[in-house]
């Protein structure tokens, strides 16, 4: 099999590569180089490069041609970027950084490489990297990026979140003086926590904990350990057992502390056992069946599912169902739910779980906080309702200003 | 300070992560990107920690020879084999661990998963039975949906056919019309008071108003 060899391209790949020394735009090297800002990217990490071709592109024998973008942060030594075939004349470059980084310096190189048989050959040979050689076009710059401070497509979900959040504040601080006026309708669920521990005391068996699948991270679980402090607050003062098996490793050093807190506020620290809060496995399914386990041969009085579950939901509630225990579930998964109303005792439905600090502190501020949330979702169903007259005077009469505005309303919503 | 410090953290960057969902800019990207890698840094701390406890009450549970402790037995070394043959062999295809990972730990997850159909068919039996008008309603919800929805044993003969398609023509129908009207209206209503809850609990917790996790009675309006 004949080929070119190092031999044959070498010297050519050599003068080039020396020519590649030389800031001044060489025969070959690409012209006008310009680089702008790309619209669609909101992050302000890409430009768009463009060139004209070389009027005469050298023909190096054995070596195939093409574009090397090259790029330096001021005052740092440039990196190759994309490799952009010899035919096209622009090339987006990703990775950048806009404003408060430092700007950028942008050259464009006709680039030639030895054949593909050749880097093959040197890099299984030799371990190295094939050469090539680079003409450099005159440099573009300094230019940069430029990121957006606001996404417009928020805008609907912005307004909401500043209105409901106002109203929610706004309703703490006119309502908190009198909250102890405030109606809060019973939740069964919630009544129930105070028989539950009741009756782990006069059973002299633990209660089971399960703050949901899910991370730190999720709102939910943050619920869930707000209730855990309240439950384990009362657990102490009985001194019952509360055991809690976790899933993630940071739920369970928050979770040991917020217990820790509850049995000293509740004037027995000793009582508090930190080997009742365990990490078990991050496994899914391993943890179904530790949690399981427990519940098979501690027997506990009360079960509590508090947080975010997927698939495990039903296997663990039903499993506790069996045993007898008292189950009280909360979550906000709805997929989940009907699980929880079937094999459970109680289940707190959505909000009513984040609603359950409230109602079991009776803190004022949070129980006005419960308030504000009445009234936004009085808002919503208003909202709703508008809507959907709108989307329907809409849909029947199609043209015509009020249509017009019917239909811009809801496509407010929806965008 | 020991509750000034924890609230300021909590509000700082409680107020940082609203901020960021709305300004696509790479320095508040870029900041929330590094963010994220701390708390996997946090994590990998807490992990220590969390088998820490884990071995701590196994070993505990052993010494102590506790009800059960055989049980504990298993774990501590199943967890030390598993680390050794990791970290000294790799955890690649073709590994021991990816051996053992492959033959023991999936099938045992795989296992527990298929529990859920037995579970299902138990609850389902004590929920559907008609003891008021409500149940009732919901066995017959049920009963359509799952008849609507339900592939028939036929399906090789006729085509993907409903099985409750050969009592009534039109019980897929009704079927996807109980599945895309009430339970999506359902479904909704729980969403949109999720939606508040959740932005009422981010509220107070980054305001301080809820400070039951940090210690101190539940609310700050003491």
């Amino acid at each position: 099999m004949s080929g070119p060899s190092v031999r044959t391209i070498g010297p050519a790949l050599a003068l080039l590569l020396a020519a590649t020394c030389a800031h001044a735009a060489l025969p070959g090297a690409p012209l006008n180089v310009r680089a702008e800002d790309v619209e669609e990217d909101d992050r302000g990490t890409q430009l768009l490069v463009s060139w004209q071709a070389p009027e005469e592109i050298p023909d190096v024998p054995a070596a195939s041609a093409s574009y090397q973008i090259r790029c330096a942060r001021l005052g740092m030594p440039a990196e190759p970027g994309p490799v952009v075939p010899i035919g096209e004349t622009q090339s987006r470059l990703d990775g950048l950084k806009p404003w408060p980084w430092r700007p950028y310096e942008i050259t464009v190189a006709t680039r030639y490489d030895p054949p593909q048989a050749m880097i093959l050959a040197l890099n299984t040979v030799f371990g190295a990297e094939a050469p090539y050689a680079l003409i450099e076009s005159r440099p573009c710059g300094p230019v940069q990026p430029v990121g957006e401070w606001f996404r417009y497509d928020y805008t609907n979900i912005l307004v909401l979140v500043i209105v409901i959040s106002s109203i929610v504040l706004l309703t703490i601080y006119t309502v908190r003086g009198r909250a102890e006026e405030i109606y809060i309708r019973p939740i069964a669920g919630l009544e129930a926590v105070n028989d539950a521990v009741g009756r782990a005391t006069e059973m002299g068996k633990p209660m089971v904990y399960v703050s949901g699948l899910s991370g730190i991270g999720d709102i939910a679980t943050i619920a869930s350990m707000l209730i855990l402090g309240h439950l384990s607050r009362r657990a102490a003062a009985y001194e019952t057992d509360i055991i809690v098996p976790c899933n993630d490793p940071m739920v369970m050093v928050a979770e040991r502390e917020i217990v820790r807190q509850a049995y000293s506020e509740a004037g027995k620290p000793d009582a508090y056992r930190p080997e009742n809060i365990w990490f078990v496995t991050d496994s899914q399914f391993g943890y179904v069946a530790a949690v399981d386990g427990i519940m098979v041969r501690e027997r506990p009085a009360a079960c509590f599912y508090m947080g975010y579950f997927f698939a495990e939901a039903l296997i663990l509630a039903e499993t506790g169902n069996q045993t007898g225990a008292i189950q009280i579930a909360g979550t906000d998964a709805d997929t989940q739910l009907p699980f929880f109303i079937t094999a459970c005792d109680y289940t707190l439905m959505g909000e009513e779980l984040y609603a359950a600090s409230a109602y079991l502190s009776r803190q004022p501020l949070l129980v006005a906080q419960l308030r504000g949330q009445d009234v936004a979702k009085a808002i919503i169903a208003a909202i709703l309702i508008v809507g959907v007259a709108a989307a329907t005077y809409a849909a029947i009469f199609e043209s015509g200003w009020l249509a017009e505005k019917a239909a811009g309303f809801v496509a407010w919503f929806v965008a | 300070m020991r509750l000034q410090i924890p609230l300021a953290i909590t509000f700082l960057i409680g107020l940082f992560m609203a901020v960021q969902f709305f300004v696509p800019h790479e320095v508040f990207q870029y900041s929330f990107e590094s963010l994220l890698a701390w708390v996997r840094i946090v994590g990998a701390f807490a992990l220590v920690l969390g088998i820490g406890s884990l071995l701590r009450t196994h070993w505990d549970k052993i010494r102590r020879r506790r009800r059960d402790w055989p049980y504990s037995i298993v774990t501590i070394v199943s967890f030390l084999a598993m680390c050794v043959i990791g970290i000294g062999f790799g955890h690649e295809p073709g590994t021991v661990f990816y051996w053992v990972f492959e033959n023991i730990q999936v099938p045992l997850d795989a296992t527990m998963f298929s529990l859920l159909a037995f579970f299902i068919a138990s609850a389902a039996f004590r929920t559907f039975r008609a003891r008021s008008t409500e149940a009732t309603l919901l066995l017959v919800a049920a009963v359509v949906v799952m008849l609507g929805r339900v592939p028939s044993a036929l399906i090789v003969s006729f085509g993907d056919t409903a099985v409750g398609h050969y009592l009534h023509a039109n019980m897929p129908d009704v079927s996807e019309w109980i599945m895309n009207f009430p339970t999506v209206a359902g479904k909704r209503g729980i969403i949109f008071g999720v939606a508040l809850g959740a932005i009422a609990t981010a509220l107070r917790v980054i305001l301080g108003i809820e400070r039951s996790h940090l210690g101190g009675g539940g609310g700050g309006g003491q």
